[in-house]
């Protein structure tokens, strides 16, 4: 497989602030810097509601910043492109086309020409052993599969970073596993930029060579963890655990706010 | 079938228990011989296709114009509310509320008919086709927009409208109903030909059994072309399950 394009990004100072419905602004996300590699693995973690898919969608061009900037190789970004491509966690695939022709979709876009776009396509499904799959319909597949479809057709448009927002979060353990062991090949081999929010620890720290801890609402960046463990990383060895205690560590803290705000505010709306 | 069976016994009963003036209500056999008469001169099929024509090019106009008018105002909120007030308004008044009016712009001819035929097909199409934008999940949207579809256009054609397509055409065939519906009460009120205008005159000219042949072919042809639709929107049934 060719080993293709890869961009840095750089978040300058990015921030974001809602209007509710009532006029109320809500601070989801404090100015946050960072720079991530061309070619880098990053995985943010942190307390739900923190921000962290707020963060994640301002990247792919989803939402204007309310302060600040993302720039891909310096560029500004403005809004979504093909170049920077997305993997949801409700799959977000097109039930109107069959499983090739999902793949396909990017590769219209872009303007290949039919047949090309079929070999590119089916390239991409045998990436992620679907091959057999290509001209089922999309309902006929597991959530696991739907996936693995979605990562093919996030990666057979050969964008520079792939933004991947908990993909994994809808499925059962062992196909989450198996599906992280297949995602860190793919990536060791077409070595895009990855940006990838989840929850899970243990998967931040089995994916990620850096792993950026969001503290809770507003979030920013609490700490950044370096793991420089070789893959395939063992989650049952002693630098694994002592990593994901840190991570539990600085995460607990914030739970223990997170709760508190919550509880503020419901005591907040009891007293309306 | 069941149905049919059930129907054509109680109205044999009915016809020898309190045995009606043939012009009120004709034995079955009577009905038979008419529709077979209306059937070998061709005249049924003059009558039920002048209908039919009717019906399609207005249930056409209005696709024409309801399905692009209801994907812009499912998407775009401030056209809704610019767009809403009129629907509003027009929907709660009946397709053939408009046929008085119909009669006094386009006389009797084709055109006053194809008219309160797009005044009945227009609603359903357009409500189902906004409904249909509308449910589109976001993430749909999202994942069109990072595969390429960065301008409207390429968005509408290759994400939205598909997406909403299922409803679409749950929209046209019930807006099918509607119009079949409306089509032979405009033929009641001023008409030619058409299967309304079969039954009016059947009725004017005392023939309970032409009126009878007329409601038949209404009934049957409105079951096939439900069927037909239904077909239809089990093969656009994507996102509904």
């Amino acid at each position: 497989m060719n080993a293709s394009k890869s961009k840095p990004i750089s978040i300058r100072g990015i921030a974001k602030t809602y209007q509710t419905q009532s006029g109320e602004s809500v601070e989801a996300l404090k100015p946050t810097a960072l720079e991530i590699g061309a070619g880098e693995f990053v995985v943010i973690v942190g307390p739900s509601g923190c921000g962290k898919s707020t963060l994640l969608n301002m990247l792919a061009g989803f939402g204007e910043p309310s302060a600040g900037e993302a720039r891909v190789s310096d560029v500004r970004v403005t809004g979504p492109d093909i170049d920077r491509g997305m993997v949801f966690q409700s799959y977000a695939l097109f039930p109107w086309r069959d499983v090739i022709g999902n793949v396909e979709f990017g590769l219209e876009q872009k303007g290949i020409p039919k047949c090309e776009r079929r070999e590119i396509a089916l390239k991409y499904l045998h990436m992620v052993g679907l091959q057999d799959f290509a001209n089922k319909e999309v309902d006929e597949l597991s959530g696991g599969m739907k996936q693995r479809v979605a990562i093919a057709r996030a990666f057979a448009t050969e964008p520079s970073i792939i933004f991947m927002d908990e993909p994994f979060g809808a499925l059962d353990a062992l196909t989450r596993r198996f599906l992280q062991r297949e995602l860190l090949h793919i990536w060791q081999q077409h070595r895009k930029t990855i940006v990838f929010v989840t929850h899970s620890v243990p998967e931040a720290i089995y994916l990620g060579d850096r792993i950026v801890v969001l503290t809770a609402r507003p979030g920013q960046i609490k700490t950044i963890i370096n793991v420089d463990l070789p893959h395939p990383r063992d989650a049952t060895s002693d630098t694994f655990r002592d990593i994901e205690r840190a991570i539990y560590a600085q995460l607990d803290a914030e739970l223990v706010k997170s709760f508190a705000l919550e509880g503020r505010e419901t005591a907040v709306a009891a007293a309306d | 079938m069941w149905a049919a069976v059930a129907i054509l016994i109680a109205w044999q009963l009915v016809i020898t228990l309190f045995r009606p003036h043939v012009s009120l209500l004709p034995p079955p056999q009577l009905a038979a011989r008419e529709f077979w008469t209306l059937f070998a001169s061709g005249e049924l099929f003059v009558h039920a296709g002048t209908s039919l024509a009717r019906v399609l090019s207005a249930w056409c106009i209005t696709g024409a114009v309801a399905i692009p008018l209801g994907l812009a105002m499912g998407w775009s909120r401030r056209f809704e509310k610019i767009v809403d007030p009129f629907v509003e308004l027009f929907r709660p008044i009946s397709p053939l509320a408009w046929i008085p009016l119909a009669i006094l712009w386009f006389g009797i001819g084709e055109a006053g008919k194809v008219f309160v035929v797009c005044v009945a097909t227009l609603f359903p199409t357009l409500l189902s086709t906004i409904a249909g934008v509308k449910r589109i999940d976001p993430v749909l949207i999202h994942a069109g927009q990072v595969l390429g579809c960065t301008d409207r256009g390429s968005l509408f054609l290759k994400v939205i409208f598909p997406a909403a397509l299922p409803s679409i055409v749950v929209g046209l065939r019930i807006s099918f109903g509607t119009g079949w519906a409306a089509i032979i009460a405009a033929e009641l009120v001023a008409a030619r030909s058409g299967l309304g205008y079969l039954i009016a005159n059947g009725m004017e000219i005392l023939r309970a059994d032409k009126v009878l042949v007329g409601m038949a072919m209404i009934g049957v042809l409105g079951v096939c072309f439900d069927a037909f639709f239904r077909y239809l929107s089990r093969r656009f049934a994507w996102g509904t399950t």
